[in-house]
């Protein structure tokens, strides 16, 4: 009994080829005809080389002289390879593929991954990496980046020797507080520019405060909030975490797709913002609390904080304060407000929204992390 | 027998080429692709590459015969380990020794031409079309002069940057070949010149645009947050460099589409293959930049789920621009012996992603 299916026959290591038929001889022969009948080729089954079956390419059938014999026919090649007693490679994929069940636990598992990897793989690795991180590289970080504001941002500051030496005493005092201690911070003064009101942490412990937030300031216990708020992001080494974070989202991509070509690239880029912007919420709400819990050990009110920030959100954006933002880096002001006023009475637990985190950033608190 | 054979009075015959595959289709293999590749913690993404290269070929046909794609997944698994072990290392040695990251460059630099040349003719020899295989051969020289030299000479000096461009495609075609028969492309320099300037020209009124469109919006979006009260468009000052970076990349990621299609026409249209055949690239760089923006947008907003589809997209409308030209017969290709070689070079280099190629 013969078994025999439609296809083309090339010609050993050419390009020209013939319609044809193959069929399965008895004693595992595989034999090619040409359409009058007449044998092209015929090869014991075992020497054959097969391609595995995938959605609807053409099979092929290599010989060993380097003939090809090739078929559209799928379901026959499979048949023709039963009846050589051939495994039939690549059925069990393509049974996969093919089902549509098979496709949706694909599905789920794929979600599943991709939100554990992004909730909590990758700050996990960050976290270690920044921590394992030795000091030289915070320092040469700080270093670049405070060059590259200097260029660009920042202009050399004009506040007066006396208000320097004040905000350098107030510093002092929320540094002896702080986890790090009197040497672990380093307080540098620079006019705003573009920059505006703000300050901001380097990674080796250099706290900038912009001309135009001292301006702003009228309690001392509210830059020694913004202070101790700054020396968080330090002890935290959040700006590190950062980068790491930047580098391992697109590695985890490639790793587990294969693949870097350019659309995946330019998709990548709003995704990839988005997450990070929820984790340095999360960093942000981290700071405020470790911020409170500075004040209230200096005797201060961490509602000070609250005031200047609000203070601040209302000189830049007018009377209604700032709108929210769907991807800032920073939660909304008035939800930091509220819960910094909330903290005059003591530590509060940990408000992150886990099940929202475009609320307050993904944390690791959400997993038990502390 | 093939349908277009040469006419007898030797007139050139133009051969159409075609891509077959379809979206939902490709969705399944490649979720199926992801799904299994996490499972297996990585192993299995060598299978699902040559299950993807496979349909991509497989489904690509020219004178209605499709390519084929041969390699082996084994070897691109080994050739993976390896370059993870080199990407670990070089990124953990960096980290905790930063001092290292510049030997590392002039390590990368001296194996740079060996992975080019290994992962360029690892793909050529393992892709086929009617029983031919391709071939690439050039040697560490060539190709330290190429993807070295004229690429710090263009880093260096960006008016320089086309012409490189011109030295990569040169070194990347001509030394492939089909059944012994070499590729050769030819242009004036003055030609990739204009399309970079065009380029260039629109990305820094692009960038400018962009700034003061980000500017009014935020602006527009205060104002009206303080008119309003709660009731508000939620576009902050803080959101300002995100607006700016977004619509920037988007566009940036446009005009260098519209670019690098166009410089592929310029090159692949002037390319001969020996014997009486030419290759043509007519795609619209318009449109081919339009499916690439439309395609990562649709992306984002379906949670990576639009991806095969995308790709599926980009591919029916590049491959239907491609065809081949015949002053002669398409059966008369005959296949070199090939000597066996590796795959870790290509692997090595695409988990860095140099990006070798067109």
């Amino acid at each position: 009994m013969t078994w025999t299916i439609e296809g083309r026959f090339y010609f050993p290591a050419a390009a020209r080829f013939v319609a044809a038929r193959a069929s399965a001889q008895p004693q595992r022969v595989f034999r090619v005809e040409d359409e009058g009948g007449a044998m092209l080729a015929e090869v014991p089954a075992r020497a054959l080389k097969v391609t595995a079956r995938l959605a609807r390419l053409t099979r092929r059938f290599d010989l060993p002289d380097g003939a090809r014999f090739e078929t559209d026919n799928n379901d026959g090649a499979d048949a023709l390879l039963l009846h050589l007693r051939r495994r039939r490679r690549g059925r069990f994929t393509d049974g996969l593929e093919r089902a549509w069940p098979a496709v949706g636990v694909s599905l789920i598992v794929a979600l599943v991954a991709g939100y554990y990897f992004v909730a909590q793989a990758v700050p996990v690795a960050a976290e270690w990496l920044a921590r394992k991180s030795l000091p030289a590289v915070a320092h040469t970080m700080s270093e670049q980046t405070l060059l590259a504001l200097d260029r660009f941002a920042l202009r050399p500051t004009k506040l007066s020797t006396a208000d320097q030496t004040k905000a350098t005493r107030l510093f002092a005092r929320v540094a002896a507080h702080a986890k790090g201690g009197r040497g672990g911070y380093r307080l540098v003064f620079r006019g705003g520019g573009a920059v505006g009101p703000n300050a901001f942490a380097l990674p080796d412990g250099t706290i900038v405060m912009t001309d135009q937030l001292w301006a702003f300031v009228r309690h001392d216990a509210e830059i020694e909030g913004v202070f101790a708020h700054e020396m968080s992001h330090v002890d935290h080494a959040h700006q590190l975490q950062r980068v790491f974070e930047a580098s391992l989202i697109p590695a985890g991509l490639a790793i587990f797709t294969g693949d870097v070509s350019q659309v995946s690239q330019i998709a990548s880029i709003l995704p990839g913002i988005i997450v990070q912007s929820a984790y340095s919420r999360g960093f942000e709400q981290q700071a405020d609390d470790d911020g409170a819990a500075t004040l209230r050990r200096m005797g201060e009110k961490p509602s000070h904080m609250a005031d200047l920030l609000e203070r601040v959100d209302r000189s830049v954006c007018g009377k209604n304060g700032c709108p929210p933002s769907w991807a800032g880096n920073h939660p909304d002001t008035a939800i930091r407000a509220a819960r910094l006023r909330a903290e005059d009475k003591g530590p509060l637990a940990p408000a992150q929204d886990c099940w929202r985190p475009w609320k307050g950033g993904i944390s690791l608190r959400c997993f038990g992390w502390q | 027998m093939a349908e277009s054979l040469a006419r007898p009075d030797g007139a050139p015959t133009i051969h159409g080429v075609e891509f077959r595959g379809r979206g939902a289709e490709y969705f399944r293999i490649w979720i199926v692709n992801v799904a299994l590749s996490i499972v297996t913690l990585g192993i299995y993404s060598a299978w699902a590459k040559v299950r993807t290269q496979r349909y991509f070929y497989g489904n690509t046909y020219l004178d209605g015969q499709s390519f084929e794609y041969h390699a082996s997944a084994w070897r691109i698994l080994i050739g993976r380990a390896i370059a993870l072990t080199l990407f670990l290392g070089y990124s953990l040695s960096v980290v905790f020794v930063p001092i290292l990251a510049g030997l590392w460059l002039l390590v990368l630099a001296a194996a740079l031409p060996w992975f080019a040349n290994s992962s360029i003719r690892f793909n050529a020899r393992n892709t086929s079309w009617r029983n031919v295989r391709f071939n690439f051969s050039a040697s560490y020289f060539e190709a330290f002069i190429a993807y070295v030299v004229w690429s710090a000479a263009a880093i260096a000096l960006f008016f320089l940057i086309p012409f490189t461009r011109r030295v990569h495609d040169y070194f990347y075609i001509n030394h492939h070949s089909f059944g012994g028969r070499a590729f050769q492309t030819k242009f004036s320099a003055g030609r990739i010149y204009a399309i970079y300037l065009i380029g260039f020209i629109v990305i820094v009124a692009l960038l400018l645009c962009v700034i003061g469109a980000s500017a009014g919006l935020v602006v527009l979006a205060t104002r009206a947050h303080n008119y309003l009260g709660k009731f508000n468009i939620p576009i902050g000052p803080e959101n300002f460099s995100l607006i700016v970076f977004v619509l920037f990349g988007l566009g940036a990621a446009f005009v260098t589409t519209f670019v690098t299609t166009l410089v592929t026409n310029l090159s692949i249209s002037n390319t001969v293959l020996e014997g009486g055949f030419k290759l043509s690239s007519r795609a619209s760089g318009l449109r081919v930049a339009w499916i690439v923006v439309t395609n990562a947008i649709l992306i984002v907003a379906t949670l990576g789920l639009f991806y095969p589809f995308g790709r599926v997209r980009l591919a029916r409308y590049r491959m239907q621009k491609y065809a081949l030209t015949a002053q002669g017969d398409l059966d008369g290709f005959t296949a070199e012996a090939l000597q066996a070689q590796n795959a870790i070079g290509e692997e090595i280099a695409g988990f860095f992603d140099f990006g070798f190629g067109l």
